[in-house]
């Protein structure tokens, strides 16, 4: 699915650091430390001898494939609850104990509120449900943290890796995890790049949330989402996630129309909310096609809840019918452009203001909404009273 | 009738004559491949492997190995063909192969592999365009092939086989061709939701560009069709019944004739899948009185990338082409053309003739077999599956259960209580080289009705072994007392 262009970033951004890389030798004296730090207490086995600390244990690639893998991860660029968790998996050699490491991992990981059990935050390629949610951490802005859940508790094992390994990094680093740091673990994973790799997708769905919130802003709503329209357009790529945010572009909708064109000061925030590999890039006004149901309940219950001085809602399931996501549901009211105008937003980021729709809209997402492009404003930001 | 297909199992198959070696030797297959002598495994647990492991099974896996030798003093038919299929013999990480996922794809002799390489090797030219020596003898091999489909199938002459990429696009080729020109707004066509989506999207386009219904046919609380129901949904609106021959998810078997019956009563057609059929059993279209049918070469000991659709002569003749092209036409003018007779009216472009040369090859091989014997092995081996699989705790297994009257495929979808199938697959391949398939098999709508996202399969061919049924149970009792002692 990914053409081979889609594959130069880990390479490029790797080969770009090396030149700045810590020396290799640094990463033994690390890892002792880590065995002390390491909150969950594990059997050892014995301690390797003479092994390269960064050797793929029990793998079946010819030697120089191999070496190539090892050149290829440089540890300074992982986040260093990652490095923790890689160099656990290296001191076991037995596969068997590093299933069971997986699945103690799998363990730990609280199951995830229901709530964001939805098509936003699910993975796909994978043959089991796999959710991952990213939130900035409450103590310090600039760093995510990840919740994940899946009803497969290897996956959940692998989830929950991601989950400790990657929470608490800033979004730039994350970003920049190559892939093949699963190689370092020992475990048998496939980097292939297609729709049914698990893994592959799961790490990208966390670099692309992750990314999403930094172009959000801890707080700044002027920062403009536009990058975020382009990371989820894009056919999955790494390369795309690593796009610089531009400041200030405007990102005009076509449901704005020109309403905002006089305020060039706050851009209009438009965050596509579907997280898909087939995304569709433009948006454009369509007649409505929505029936009753759901278009009128989203109204109601918007109404009641948000008063809103301006509502405009539009059923644009007609532009996804056919791709994956709108399996099922063959009779549109999957995907829609919300534009609503309402005092309860002030004071609020952006991404809390999309949290309030969206809490406010639970039942249809877990009915067959399939997402909900918002643009969330405040009465003074529109230039109204 | 035609054709010989069943030869007397004192055939003189020059690759079954390999039984002369010792029985010992064959019988119990190191697990654990070291580099130590492949043969050694006789006297040894199996499960000496899973030295880590806390599950007490290991006690109780010797009882079947040793009353399976006990079992019978002359090899398997299993045992006797395995040679012939050299992808079986090799190691997945660290451990022998067991391929239990045939019902997703078999393995090829080297009889199939043989004139797939002559062929290339030595006479591979475009088919029915040249008049040299090359291309006369690629066309000749071509069309043998297609008299041997015919054979196989009994259909009534070799004009009612179309070569198609796979079943999948057979089903395409009806619903475009016959579907479109035959179906008008409010005809019903109707199908059973234990259908492979191959069988049910294609009706799904016609539906929506036609106007038609689709109809859909339940499951009874055994877990089959329910054929009562089928009758009763056809009707004078029915103009297509679509049905498998065999499920490849639930293991049961269709009574397509009747069925045929029933529709032919109403002027309706009918479609049989007989993906999982034709590699397992000998299928007669004239005795079932099909209208189509439609298998793939990949999953009968032939190569990828060719299958066939059968359809009687008068229906054939009738339908408008599928794909446009060469070989498809009789005459080109700039605004119209005129188009070939079937089948060549649906086999437009060069088609994949090595690779239909070696479907035939592959039936060569597997009439040399005989599918009665290997219809008689496979019930066996279904039976010794279904039981094996059956007594393992926490296991439930989709489909009917087999009685004396009605038997299974031997294929078992499962799952396993509070374990994701994908687990289950992953570790039998990680930890034991077993290979099974978890995911919903091309059958959502089936899993949906079962009340579950996705189940683990494990499908055998007639080259497989009870002693394989044995080890994929021991890993599965392995895999199931190491997650449950971390959930």
């Amino acid at each position: 699915m990914s053409s081979a262009a889609a594959r130069p970033f880990p390479g490029e951004l790797i080969r770009g650091l090396r030149s700045v890389a810590e020396p290799r030798s640094s990463f033994v004296s690390f890892r002792r430390l880590s065995v002390v730090s390491f909150p969950l207490a594990f059997q050892w086995f014995s301690w390797p001898k003479s092994r390269s600390p960064l050797r793929p244990v029990r793998s079946q690639q010819p030697q120089q494939q191999q070496q190539q893998q090892e050149e290829a991860v440089d540890l300074a660029i992982l986040p260093q609850g990652l490095r923790e968790i890689i160099s656990l998996f290296q001191s076991v050699s037995d596969p068997k104990a590093k299933y069971q490491q997986l699945l103690h991992y799998g363990g730990r990981l609280p199951p995830l509120d229901p709530r964001y059990k939805t098509d936003e935050h699910r993975v796909r390629g994978c043959v089991s449900q796999v959710w991952v949610r990213a939130f900035p951490d409450p103590g310090d802005p600039a760093a995510v943290r990840f919740e994940a859940d899946s009803d497969s508790a290897l996956t959940k094992g692998l989830a929950a890796l991601l989950v400790l390994g990657l929470s608490g990094a800033p979004a730039p680093a994350i970003a920049r995890i190559p892939p093949e740091f699963v190689h370092l673990l020992g475990l048998r994973q496939s980097l292939t790049p297609s729709r049914n790799n698990g893994f592959l997708n799961m790490l990208k769905l966390m670099q692309l949330k992750a990314l999403q919130l930094y172009a959000q802003g801890g707080g700044d709503p002027a920062t403009n989402s536009a990058s975020g329209e382009e990371i989820a357009s894009s056919d999955g790529s790494v390369g795309s996630v690593i796009t610089e945010v531009p400041v200030g572009r405007e990102a005009n909708s076509g449901v704005n129309g020109n309403r905002v064109d006089h305020r060039p000061a706050l851009t209009s925030i438009q965050e596509v909310s579907e997280v898909n590999l087939d995304a569709v890039d433009d948006i454009s006004p369509a007649p409505t096609g929505g029936s009753g149901g759901r278009a009128a309940r989203i109204r109601e219950r918007l109404q009641r809840e948000l008063l809103p001085l301006e509502l405009e809602l539009e059923d644009i399931s007609y532009q996804h019918a056919g791709h994956a996501g709108v399996r099922g549901s063959s009779d549109g009211e999957t995907h829609y452009n919300l534009r609503i105008v309402s005092k309860e937003f002030e004071g609020k980021t952006l991404v809390k203001r999309h949290r309030l729709v969206y809490d406010l809209l639970q039942e249809e997402l877990q009915t067959g909404l399939h997402a909900l492009s918002i643009v969330a404003k405040t009465p003074s930001e529109v230039g109204m009273k | 009738m035609g054709f010989v297909r069943n030869i007397p199992s004192t055939s003189t198959h020059h690759s079954l004559s390999d039984l002369v070696f010792p029985l010992v030797s064959q019988r119990l297959p190191h697990r654990r491949s070291l580099n130590t002598s492949p043969r050694a495994g006789r006297g040894r647990q199996p499960l000496s492997a899973f030295a880590s492991s806390t599950s007490s099974s290991t006690a109780s896996s010797s009882p079947s190995l040793s009353s399976s030798q006990e079992r019978t003093g002359s090899p398997s038919l299993g045992d006797l063909v395995r040679p012939d299929f050299p992808i079986l013999h090799q190691d997945v990480n660290d451990f022998k192969l067991v391929y239990l996922d045939n019902a997703a794809t078999s393995q090829k002799p080297f009889a199939v592999l043989k004139s797939l390489s002559e062929y290339y090797e030595t006479y591979n030219s475009n088919v029915h365009r040249g008049i040299h020596y090359l291309s006369s003898k690629a066309t000749d091999a071509y069309e043998q092939a297609r008299v041997k489909v015919a054979a196989f199938v009994n259909a009534s002459e070799p004009r009612e086989i179309v070569f198609t990429r796979n079943a999948t696009e057979a089903i395409n080729l009806v619903a475009y061709s016959w579907g479109l020109s035959n179906i008008k707004s409010g005809d019903e066509i109707i199908l059973s939701v234990a259908e492979h989506h191959s069988a049910i999207v294609p009706w799904q386009f016609v539906a929506q560009k036609t106007g038609a219904v689709l109809k859909f046919v339940e499951l009874t609380t055994e877990e089959v069709p329910d054929i009562k129901q089928l009758k009763g949904l056809i009707s004078n609106k029915t103009k297509i019944v679509v049905v498998h021959h065999v499920s490849n998810a639930l293991g049961s078997l269709l009574p397509v004739d009747e069925i045929a019956h029933w529709a032919h009563a109403v002027g309706a057609k009918i479609l049989v899948d007989a993906c999982q059929s034709v590699p397992h059993m000998a299928v007669d279209v004239q005795e079932l009185d099909a209208d189509f049918l439609v298998a793939s070469s990949h999953k009968m000991c032939g190569p990828t990338g060719v299958g066939f659709l059968y359809g009687k002569i008068s229906l054939l003749s009738a339908m408008p082409p599928f794909l446009g092209g060469g070989e498809m036409i009789a005459d080109v003018f700039e605004d119209y053309s005129t188009y070939a007779e079937p089948p060549s009216r649906f086999e437009a472009g060069t088609p994949a003739i090595g690779e239909t040369i070696g479907l035939g090859a592959a039936i060569d091989y597997l009439s040399t077999v005989g599918m009665q014997r290997i219809h008689d092995y496979e019930k066996e081996l279904a039976s010794y599956l279904y039981d094996r699989l059956k007594a393992v705790p926490k296991v439930h297994i989709y489909g009917p259960a087999p009685t004396s009257t009605v038997h299974r495929a031997p294929l078992c979808s499962f799952n396993v209580e509070n374990i994701h199938p994908t687990d289950i697959a992953t570790l039998l391949d990680e930890q034991h080289g077993v290979a099974i398939r978890s995911g919903h098999h091309c059958a959502q709508l089936l899993h949906r009705r079962l009340g579950i996202s996705s189940s683990a399969r494990a499908s055998l061919h007639f080259y497989n072994t009870k002693e394989e049924v044995d080890v994929f149970i021991e890993a599965l009792k392995d895999t199931i007392s190491f997650f449950s002692s971390y959930l």
